[in-house]
């Protein structure tokens, strides 16, 4: 009876920390105005600090948020709150203690890939909040704001596996991305199809929308995140085996990346990343109100990884 | 007897009333709860222990995976939460739905743990009615325990005297819940609860193993300003309740049970330090023609009252137990915590005392609102005993139970 219990109890939190298998990657059709990223023309001038939705989609932190129903998935608490304008935004919060918060970490990186080019819904960061519930106002922890647009909303989730993009550079970029950013939670659910309307246009977006759990270390049990210490220590890339990159990745989702990324795709990503300057890799982290010496210290290891990344080309060359 | 059981009612209701007015007239701070301050938890206390890793990540692993509560939609673990007696460890399936914007939420389980206890259960809450001030709400528990300790009836029984009993019970239970404010309650509920006593040492020395059917009424009173219910850390619990188990077999099992319980929790040093005490006062009066079964006896003894002692390990009309615990963090998730219990029953409320006594030691481990696990070394009248739990001593689950659970639990 004991065992029974045992075993039932592993079981059960083992069926819900499981990773994927290995994928057989395939394309899919790639259906009219589907796309996951967008060749940034403009990368040097490139506001940061207000992401690509810019600062008329940001949520006022003086406003009073109505509660319109707690969040009731994922690990994460949250709600959804309406603003006094009538727009809703998803709220993810920090656990009371902040341990390893998600919320900064996903406005940051969200403002890294929509910078080089990648889509991304309006997300924004604001520490605290006035919550209007049923029992009055009072002043809630804050958190990572999403915006629900008119005109854009999400329609399905995206499989890593199969999807139009398998291969190509902006999906193994991506990989290489999430990898140097130490992401944890690539599930494929995590993976968000947008359908965005733009008068008569309609488009897709593909694109890796969950991305908070990153910024620390890949173990598999309860990776830490937001944690510099860990994303300090951590290496990114080990070397190069039969044309394949060795990444120091330790995560349930090693699949996505071994013996699949090849030193040109890291150099790729790591050359669109290069191109942000100090001060735009800075507004990413203000963004989302890290503190300053914090946020030069992992922009100092993005460094790092960027310079190590653009370094397999020129050593594959050499060879 | 209809007359005199709602006129024990209405004398309960008014001492209720009179204390909570009392209380809100006092200088504390339950009204500030309307208007919170700063949210809290988004510092780290400075100049503790360095944690070791593998502590940090089981404080990560249970925030994330046991910390949201009756949050999230979808399966589920059903983890820990069961009687004391059914040991360190349950587990089972669970599954839960919120619909309408959190008008309405459906919800069952199923449990099994170290020891062989079975508990099933199944409920319906409306919590919305009235803007959040009514809710209403159902549900229905199946409960089988083996093995379940009794040392017999009355303060001075002996250790040595320990049997078994094993009982099955279902109970179905409607309630609804006022809230005026965040932090004040009254609840009102009714049910139809049916135990049946198996096959067990104990068991074979009864007349008969067959056990009346009760319709349990139940009305209570709470006022709750404590921060985090699994992991208190400052505020107070207040909580009267009134119970009539009605024998709708013979009536020779009619009776009644009053509660009181009071909790504080003290921070000090910055929340470093905190002071929690506890009093809880159960009493079922004596009528001239009526028992109560040994199972609904209140009892006393075990890891959340008497720690050193015996789960169960004392039977009678009334029991007192108090509890102090000192708890200094050591570590970020970890505190050191040095504690006291107190208690007695007796057949006369009068006749109670303090006379068994606990004092230990031991480790807290948790998140900023939960206690996920704690390691306690208790010494008492009856010896040593080493406790491993996953629950905090006063998380008082009591409050959360919607069906009454047989036995009595301490």
């Amino acid at each position: 009876m004991r065992v029974a219990t045992i075993v039932l109890a592993a079981a059960m939190f083992g069926a819900s920390c499981a990773g994927v298998g290995r994928p057989q990657v395939q394309n899919a059709p790639r259906p009219p105005g589907a796309s996951m990223w967008v060749e940034p023309t403009d990368l040097a001038t490139r506001d940061l600090y207000n992401g690509p939705w810019g600062a008329e989609n940001a949520p006022d932190p003086k406003d009073v948020y109505d509660l319109v129903e707690l969040k009731h998935s994922g690990v994460n608490l949250g709600m959804t709150v309406k603003d006094s304008k009538g727009r809703e935004w998803s709220v993810k919060q920090p656990f009371p203690g902040n341990l390893d918060s998600e919320a900064p970490v996903e406005v940051t990186i969200s403002r890294l890939l929509s910078a080089i080019g990648y889509h991304q819904p309006p997300v924004y960061f604001l520490p605290a909040f006035t919550l209007k519930d049923d029992f009055g106002r009072h002043v809630e922890r804050g958190g990572r704001f999403r915006l629900k647009m008119d005109g854009m909303k999400e329609t399905d989730s995206w499989d890593w596996a199969a999807n139009p993009f398998v291969r190509s550079k902006e999906y193994q970029g991506l990989i290489v991305l999430l990898t140097m950013f130490n992401s944890t939670d690539l599930k494929n659910t995590n993976n968000s199809l947008y359908e965005r309307k733009d008068g008569d246009l309609l488009e897709h977006w593909y694109l890796s929308r969950d991305v908070g759990s990153a910024l620390g270390d890949t173990h598999r049990m309860a990776p830490r995140k937001n944690h510099i210490d860990s994303f300090e220590q951590l290496p990114f890339i080990l070397g190069v085996t039969n044309g394949f990159v060795d990444f120091a990745y330790k995560g349930w989702y090693t699949n996505l990346v071994r013996e699949r990324i090849t030193p040109e795709d890291v150099a790729w990503a790591c050359t669109l990343l290069g191109q942000l300057s100090d001060q735009q890799l800075q507004d990413a982290f203000r963004a989302a109100h890290f503190e300053p010496e914090i946020a030069t210290r992992f922009i100092a290891k993005l460094r790092e990884k960027i310079q190590q990344g653009r370094s397999l080309t020129l050593a594959a060359a050499r060879d | 007897m209809k007359t005199r059981i709602f006129g024990n009612y209405w004398r309960f209701a008014a001492i209720i009333t009179n204390l909570a007015f009392v209380l809100l007239c006092a200088p504390l701070d339950v009204a500030a709860q309307d208007t919170l301050p700063v949210p809290d938890g988004l510092s780290e206390p400075r100049g503790l222990i360095a944690e070791p890793g593998p502590i940090t990540r089981a404080t990560l692993f249970a925030d994330r995976h046991l910390g949201k509560g009756d949050l999230n939609n979808g399966f589920y673990v059903d983890f820990g939460k069961m009687i004391p007696g059914a040991g360190w460890l349950s587990a089972g399936p669970g599954y839960r739905k919120w619909f309408g914007r959190d008008t309405m939420l459906l919800d069952g389980s199923a449990a099994y743990s170290w020891n062989g206890y079975k508990t099933v259960q199944a409920r319906a809450v409306l919590p919305k009615f009235a803007k959040s001030r009514l809710a209403l709400g159902t549900q229905v528990r199946w409960m089988d325990y083996g093995d379940v300790d009794y040392f017999g009836v009355g303060p001075d029984t002996l250790e040595g005297a320990r049997t078994q009993f094993a009982i099955q019970a279902t109970h179905i239970a409607a309630h609804a819940t006022l809230r005026p404010t965040r932090w004040f309650d009254i609840d009102a509920q009714i049910g139809l609860l049916s135990p049946s006593l198996k096959d067990s040492p104990l068991n074979r020395t009864m007349p008969s193993a067959d056990q009346p059917t009760f319709v349990p009424s139940e009305l209570s009173m709470t006022i709750d300003t404590r921060n985090y219910r699994e992991h208190p850390t400052s505020g107070l619990l207040l909580r009267g309740a009134a119970s009539h188990y009605e024998d709708r077999d013979t009536g020779a099992f009619t009776h009644q049970r009053y509660e009181g319980e009071l909790a504080g929790f003290i921070p000090m040093a910055g929340e470093r330090v905190v002071l929690a005490v506890h009093g809880w006062l159960v009493t079922t009066p004596r009528d001239n023609d009526t028992s109560v079964p040994f199972y609904m006896l209140p009892s006393l003894g075990g890891s959340n009252s008497l720690r050193s002692f015996a789960d169960y390990r004392f039977h009678d009309r009334n029991m007192v137990v108090a509890n102090a615990e000192l708890r200094i963090a050591m570590m970020t998730h970890v505190d050191l915590a040095m504690f006291t219990d107190a208690g007695n029953v007796a057949a006369r409320i009068h006749d109670l005392d303090l006379e068994k006594r606990s004092y230990g030691a031991g480790l807290r481990f948790h998140t900023r609102r939960q206690t996920f696990a704690r390691i306690d070394v208790a010494q008492g009248n009856e010896g040593w005993r080493f406790l491993f739990r996953l629950t905090d001593p006063f998380a008082l689950s009591r409050l959360e139970r919607r069906a009454a659970v047989v036995p009595f639990v301490p």
